[in-house]
């Protein structure tokens, strides 16, 4: 049993909480009462894998089902790892405690590239064998979504059925399709060629690669008649009808983001030419104040979280933002909940909703301006300008605040010393600004924080064909940033240029990286997303066992006619629109928003959102 | 506003958690719950609740109590215990809601039931050297404190612990000095047992109940 078996291990881990389940919330079911237990797997810790909100969607949809029996995984951080093997306890779920090995599904949301390894170290844990083909039955089906099944290739070895694009229905109609296949006696082969009609389904094991001498793709085509040849993602466009938790399960150890989420739109009209998600989740699709304020209300009342976040990739981009806020406040000052607004964006940060967030709670003030200077900012699409930061950041510091940070890129494509040197010279300007606020909190320093992060190019964006920068470079660069700063006021951190590129890697890799993940699982690396484990040297010698350069993928200039490896993906952004947002890029211009202007991306063949809003500019 | 003493027990899954995280828990059930407990004023806002004696993360509470103040004084404490419990996670429940009768500083002693079993040893091997060891002139152990650390004898301390053998495992009943002025966890006999035959035991213990100086039970 495995209860009495942990029961004895769990004194000697850090934070036996997370291993044990029986939170409040947590859904119990009688295992011989469902047809379809789903164990859904997060590659990373308990704490992270807690504070993500599509878990919480899909955990709380499938449990709505009376027939599907869902349960929560997380990968065991490495001392627990280390006693679970020594004790011989496989991956269980924390509902049942029961060995992932007995689910009919084991679900992975593929949020990072450098969790590959986490995914393949849980089957292992698991004791399920890694690969697709090596597990003949019609059980252990392992299904991945996510932003990184948008270019499932590192992984498909892996993975039977990757779910494109929002999983709410999609996900639901491969269950109920294996339920009917698992009682009518059919193999793992019929249901999975059955599942490749289902449209947002993609079987890997269902398509052919062939590669040219020089190591790119030759062709991709599927192996029998009816497979599709492009898989195209599915979209919720209704999203007040979507389907929407009415509780969370609420863990009893801290977690990273531990309060009620409340998505309020999904995709974002910027285009921002680096940011993946900025185009995967096109069109914008908007709840109604309404919906909001009731989801968010019922969430508080179940959970007990005194704090609600408003979530989306660009909060003062929902078109009611202000509407919403006082609709929300009209309940949630009385029930002591705080409202909270990430990713806000400088140009929508007026006074008025300043203040109705600092009435509640006063957070720091961060900006994420991507670039140092105004001619890069063009180039990635960035509409942040100077003057309108610097005014922000007047607004805020007569208000009250006294510490900024800002959020750069480096590496990026076209990229100059000189825009390097603008980012410290922004940060300098800051500090300046503050001086100059007259209401400016007295007898208090301004403390402004740098930090960079080394640009990585994605599939389905402007820059998918871009090289990164090489890690020397990066350094080079980093230097540069850390010479031009003057003042203590600054202080300056960056992400590590070695995991940039591991990620770089993965994100445009190809199906021969299977066997770089498959070595690497074998010599016991996980949690690469960690710098407590992320080692570049031994990933090295990984790649050079198995013969491959890792630098094909992340450093090399792709042509617009190669054959990427998720070009049978379909996004519904076309790769025109992608190649002309990349010569844009080139010549410095900048491209209106969905709400000034449709560029005509291909998303309006989802018939919804933002494509057919009225634009004030058409008036 | 009347102050309220709430009694739980801290068991299954939330043995697991730590004093934080218990605080935590608390004050979401109370929040969930909706019963008018008094807020803390100021900057950070949210139900002022205080323990009387904080609880070792894997030890089991049989007796553990909060204190919380109720703004409506005819609100019946049947209700705030009913309330709670439909609030709470698996492994924490209310069985009393009373008016304090004693201050947490009174607390002065702590009985605690261990049950100790190990793979190294069978349970009457185990017994054995328990007793050995109880029975020795001294019974040394490095113990921490706000100084650093002191070796510290613990004989004192376990002098009239009753221990005895089941089938799977060896029972010690003591108690032991806790609250404000001296704390002896019952684990330094654990760790005294692995400095003298390095063998770690497993342990379970339950803090059964705590008294006051004179040994009256913690009203
Ligand atoms: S079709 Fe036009 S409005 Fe719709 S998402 Fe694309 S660019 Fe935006």
């Amino acid at each position: 049993m495995i209860k009495e078996k942990l029961e004895k291990i769990l004194l000697k881990v850090q934070k036996p909480g997370k291993y044990v389940g029986g939170e409040l919330n947590a859904v119990i079911k009688n295992k011989d009462e469902v047809d379809v237990r789903f164990a859904f797997c997060f590659p990373d810790t308990y704490e992270i894998g807690m504070s993500h909100l599509g878990m919480k969607i899909l955990y709380s949809l499938f449990n709505s089902k009376p027939y599907i029996w869902c349960e929560r995984v997380f990968a065991p951080w490495i001392d627990m790892e280390e006693q679970m093997i020594k004790n011989e306890i496989p991956l269980y779920a924390l509902e049942s405690m029961d060995p992932v090995s007995e689910f009919d599904f084991i679900g992975f949301t593929l949020q990072y590239e450098l969790s590959y390894t986490n995914m393949l170290n849980m089957l292992k844990l698991a004791n399920v064998p890694l690969k697709s083909s090596d597990r003949t039955e019609l059980k252990n089906i392992v299904v991945a979504g996510g932003p990184c099944a948008c270019n499932p290739e590192p992984v498909a070895d892996f993975v039977d059925i990757f779910f494109i694009g929002d999983g709410e229905e999609v996900d639901l109609e491969v269950i109920e399709l294996f339920r009917e296949c698992k009682k009518s006696g059919k193999t793992k082969q019929e249901f999975l060629l059955l599942a490749s009609q289902i449209k947002g389904v993609y079987v890997p094991a269902l398509y052919e690669v062939l590669y040219n001498e020089d190591g790119t793709i030759k062709s991709f085509a599927p192996k029998f008649e009816n497979v599709p040849e492009k898989i195209e993602k599915r979209v919720m466009m209704d999203m007040d009808n979507s389907y929407y938790p009415d509780n969370f399960v609420v863990p009893n150890v801290e977690i990273v983001h531990d309060r009620a989420v409340e998505e309020i739109f999904r995709g974002c009209i910027r285009g921002c030419r680096f940011c993946q998600a900025g185009f995967l989740y096109r069109p914008v699709r908007e709840k109604s104040v309404d919906c909001i304020n009731e989801q968010c209300h019922t969430l508080c009342r179940n959970t007990g979280y005194d704090e609600v976040s408003l979530s989306s990739l660009s909060s003062s981009d929902y078109t009611q933002i202000v509407p919403l806020l006082e609709k929300l406040s009209s309940w949630s000052v009385d029930e002591n909940v705080s409202l909270s607004l990430p990713s806000l964006r400088v140009d929508g940060f007026t006074e008025d909703i300043l203040s109705k967030i600092k009435s509640v709670r006063k957070s720091g003030l961060t900006f994420a301006p991507e670039a140092g200077t105004q001619r890069l900012r063009d180039v990635i699409n960035k509409n942040v300008k100077e003057d309108e930061l610097l005014d922000t950041c007047k607004v805020a510091f007569n208000g009250g605040y006294s510490t900024v940070k800002l959020y750069f890129m480096i590496g990026l494509p076209t990229e100059t010393l000189d825009d390097v040197k603008g980012i410290a010279d922004l940060g300098q300007k800051v500090v300046s600004t503050f001086y100059q606020a007259e209401n400016r909190p007295k007898g208090k320093g301004v403390r402004v924080t740098v930090s960079s992060s080394s640009f990585v190019p994605k599939p389905f964006t402007p820059f998918q064909w871009e090289p990164q920068d090489s890690i020397d470079t990066i350094h080079e660069k980093q230097a540069h940033i850390r010479e031009n700063l003057t003042t203590k006021k600054i202080s300056y951190n960056y992400h590590d240029a070695d995991t940039s590129f591991m990620e770089a890697v993965f994100a445009r890799g190809d199906r021969k990286l299977g066997e770089v993940l498959l070595k690497a699982c074998e010599k016991g690396m996980r949690f690469d997303g960690w710098s407590d484990c992320f080692s570049l040297e031994n990933w090295l010698e990984v790649f050079s066992e198995c013969n491959i350069d890792p630098h094909f993928y992340a450093n090399r200039r792709r042509e617009f006619t190669e054959i990427l490896p998720w070009d049978h993906i379909d996004y519904s952004v076309t790769k025109e629109f992608l190649i002309n947002e990349c010569k844009k890029a080139y010549d410095n211009q900048t491209t209106p928003h969905c709400r000034e202007k449709c560029s005509n991306c291909g998303a309006m063949k989802h018939k919804g959102g933002v494509c057919f809003e009225k634009r004030s500019s058409l008036v | 506003m009347k102050n309220v003493r709430v009694w739980f027990k801290k068991d299954d899954q939330c043995r697991y958690i730590s004093h934080l995280d218990l605080n935590r828990v608390m004050i979401r059930a109370i929040q969930k719950s909706r019963l008018p407990v008094w807020h803390t004023e100021g900057f950070n806002v949210h139900p002022y609740i205080t323990f009387a004696l904080p609880l070792s993360l894997g030890f089991r509470g049989e007796r553990e109590s909060m204190d919380m103040r109720i703004l409506d004084d005819n609100l019946k404490l049947d209700v705030i215990k009913d309330e709670l419990n439909k609030c709470l996670p698996n492994g924490l429940s209310v069985f009393d809601v009373t008016e304090p009768k004693m201050k947490p500083g009174a607390i002065a002693s702590a009985k605690f039931k261990m049950r100790l079993s190990c793979d190294e040893y069978s349970v009457e091997e185990l017994y054995t050297k328990l007793q050995e060891m109880l029975n020795s002139d001294e019974i040394l152990v490095d113990k921490k404190t706000k100084k650093g650390i002191k070796k510290i004898d613990i004989k004192e301390y376990f002098k009239d612990a009753k221990h005895y053998d089941t089938e799977n495992d060896v029972v010690i009943r003591v108690t032991l000095p806790a609250g404000s002025t001296t704390n002896i966890n019952p684990t330094l006999l654990v760790k005294a047992f692995f400095e003298k035959y390095s063998v770690e035991p497993y342990y379970d213990i339950t803090r059964v109940d705590v008294f006051d100086e004179k040994g009256r039970a913690f009203e």
